[in-house]
């Protein structure tokens, strides 16, 4: 899976190239929208991180050029502008989702995953993880090619743990994830703890390992 | 009241005396003149009468008349010299009322004999007179009146017309359509005045409304990439095998406050953005489907507290607000409800058309009336995830929206009422 990470600050850049390359992805880099430009008219990639403020132009013209170019490619924009108008501008041109700044680089390779699987695969493909397999098409689990019941939010935690197996992710970030924008209403993340808990029993009673590890104070390391 | 309307009644009230004393003025003159006509009339009538009485025959028995009209009656009175002349009322046996007469009187003598002589002429009523005087002032104040006032219209109707043109303009004026109103050029050189002055004023306006837009953008912009980046760097920071536990616990509390930095500056930027009206609305948000949502989306937290959830919604009011400050105010306040309960405490939400109301059990205080709705001002140390924005942003959303805001404490239960 290639990925085209179009970001202008260097730092930002590099983690999340380091982040996405260990979870398997081929990660090119474009630091402006030249250099931009000159990558996505050249080369062909399965998901574009694009940044709108770039040196030297719009990402939304980057997204112009790629519908111009009738490109697959996935595009996910990352911006620090979170305006109504930004958001529905870059979906209108036909950006795939948008991630505002800062976000959690689980979140991001989360949303890599979930879009290359509506896009390649129209979600007819299944994800395999050891005695774990899920069916997106038909949000099935099966351990030991038997069906689990999970509750939506369950099953959600647990592509989220799979998409970024083997990292740590904070609570925050699963919280983000679950509940989106209005989980900072909440007084604690204790009401995480309680799905973590239900997901386990039913992994284990169905005969699964116990994945979930949990990191003392921070969050959770799956695999 | 409507500029032409008000021209109307100030004419009206201008008028209205200057009519009056015209009426008077007129009465006086015309009853004046028509005395002094009467008179001379009983002056040249006595003249006939004395010539024709001079030529009477010598032998004539001592005469004597008596009629409204001339009397001639024997007296002792010594011969006057002059005539006198005044009003008097006498009796009308035919309409039963006293009528005004002049009356000219005088003591003569014909051959040798004194007479006292009285010539009378009727006079115009004056009753009469004045009802035909305010009759006729009348008309042609009716008349003058409509004229003034037709005239009026159709004269303001055209020199006012630039005026209404910009007045429209003005209230259609929304800044955050990103355009300026231009103020045409028109006939007349107070509204050109007007008009120029709006223009130079909304042209600043706008160019305010665009640094204050751009500075907010901006300064979202210049702050959250560095937390981004910072927020990026420590989730990698966490993935390395070798840490101390000691030393994953701070990095993650580390970004926990980060978090928190972010969060109070999106919080901040949104209040500004409210602020500077960038928020308008052109659809109308359901505030029960809005309701609805945020309590599937907080179900785990209630039920994770044991809370009891009393709702009394209508199943539609269209609220006039932003759909996203819609999901804001709900979240806001459905939060807090939430978040400063204590485990099976009670909620009630009451949804009408125009107010909404939630109320919840709290072991916390009533919130001091000054605090409630100010920025920063935390009501518990304890949730180290408040950042004292959300009510602050309830309240400025009613104050944009013209939404009224309140909050009571009643039988130890926290109320917030919205109501448009």
């Amino acid at each position: 899976m290639k990925v085209l990470i179009i970001e202008d600050e260097p730092s930002l850049r590099n983690s999340i190239r380091e982040y996405l390359e260990h979870q398997g992805f081929i990660c090119e880099v474009a630091a402006d929208f030249r250099e931009a430009m000159d990558k996505v008219t050249d080369y062909e990639y399965d998901c574009i991180v694009a940044d709108i403020g770039l040196p030297l132009g719009s990402g939304l013209d980057i997204i112009r050029e790629l519908k111009v170019l009738k490109s697959k490619a996935g595009i996910i924009i990352i911006s620090a502008k979170d305006s109504l108008e930004d958001k529905l501008g870059g979906l209108e041109l036909g950006a795939d989702d948008y991630l505002t700044k800062p976000f959690h680089l689980s979140e991001l390779n989360a949303r890599i995953n979930a879009l290359l699987r509506r896009k390649n695969f129209d979600g007819n493909t299944s994800i395999t993880f050891f005695e774990i397999t899920i069916i997106p098409s038909s949000k099935t689990v099966l351990v030991h090619d038997k069906s689990i019941t999970l509750t939506g939010k369950e099953y959600q935690l647990l592509l989220y743990f799979i998409a970024n197996q083997h990292r740590v992710v904070t609570k925050s970030a699963l919280a983000g994830h679950l509940w989106g924008d209005a989980y900072d209403q909440a007084g604690s993340y204790d009401f995480i703890y309680t799905h973590i808990k239900n997901l386990r029993k039913k992994m284990l009673e169905a005969g699964g390992e116990d994945y979930i590890k949990t990191v003392y104070g921070t969050g959770y390391r799956f695999g | 009241m409507k500029l032409l309307t008000k021209t109307t009644v100030y004419f009206l009230l201008i008028m209205l005396p200057v009519f009056t004393a015209g009426a008077f003025y007129l009465f006086h003159k015309f009853n004046k003149e028509i005395k002094h006509e009467t008179d001379e009339e009983l002056v040249n009538d006595q003249l006939e009468w004395l010539r024709y009485l001079d030529t009477a025959h010598i032998d004539n028995p001592i005469f004597r008349f008596n009629t409204q009209e001339f009397q001639l009656t024997p007296t002792d009175k010594p011969v006057q010299k002059k005539y006198k002349l005044k009003g008097v009322h006498l009796y009308q046996e035919t309409e039963d009322a006293q009528a005004p007469f002049r009356e000219l009187s005088q003591v003569i003598s014909i051959h040798g004999q004194n007479y006292q002589m009285v010539l009378r002429k009727s006079m115009i009523e004056k009753d009469d007179l004045l009802k035909n005087i305010i009759h006729v002032m009348l008309i042609a104040f009716g008349g003058l009146l409509c004229f003034v006032v037709i005239s009026n219209w159709f004269i303001s109707r055209n020199m006012w017309r630039p005026f209404y043109r910009s007045l429209d303009k003005i209230r259609q004026l929304q800044l955050n359509k990103m355009e300026t109103p231009d103020f045409p050029q028109t006939p007349t050189h107070e509204f050109n005045q007007l008009n120029e002055a709006l223009n130079q004023m909304t042209a600043r306006i706008h160019q305010d409304y665009i640094n204050m837009k751009e500075l907010t953008e901006d300064a979202a912009h210049e702050m959250q990439t560095p937390l981004a980046i910072t927020q990026s760097k420590l989730e990698l920071l966490l993935q390395d095998e070798n840490l101390s536990e000691e030393q994953l616990k701070n990095i993650g509390q580390t970004s926990e406050e980060l978090q928190r930095l972010s969060r109070l500056n999106h919080n901040l930027l949104l209040l500004a953005k409210i602020e500077n009206q960038q928020y308008p609305f052109t659809e109308r948000p359901d505030l029960h489907q809005v309701i609805a949502k945020y309590l599937s989306l907080f179900e785990e937290l209630i039920r994770e507290k044991e809370l009891n959830i009393e709702t009394s919604l209508v199943p539609t009011a269209p609220w006039p607000l932003h759909p996203a400050l819609a999901d804001i105010m709900i979240s806001n306040l459905l939060g807090n409800a939430i978040k400063y309960n204590y485990p099976e405490g009670h909620i009630q939400i009451t949804l009408t058309t125009n107010t909404f109301t939630i109320s919840n059990t709290s072991s916390l205080p009533e919130i001091p009336a000054a605090n409630v709705f100010q920025r920063f001002k935390k009501n518990d140390q304890g949730y180290s995830n408040s950042n004292g924005l959300g009510l602050a942003i309830v309240k400025k959303i009613g104050e944009s929206y013209h939404i009224r805001i309140s909050y009571q404490y009643r039988n130890g239960l926290h109320i917030f009422t919205a109501s448009c």
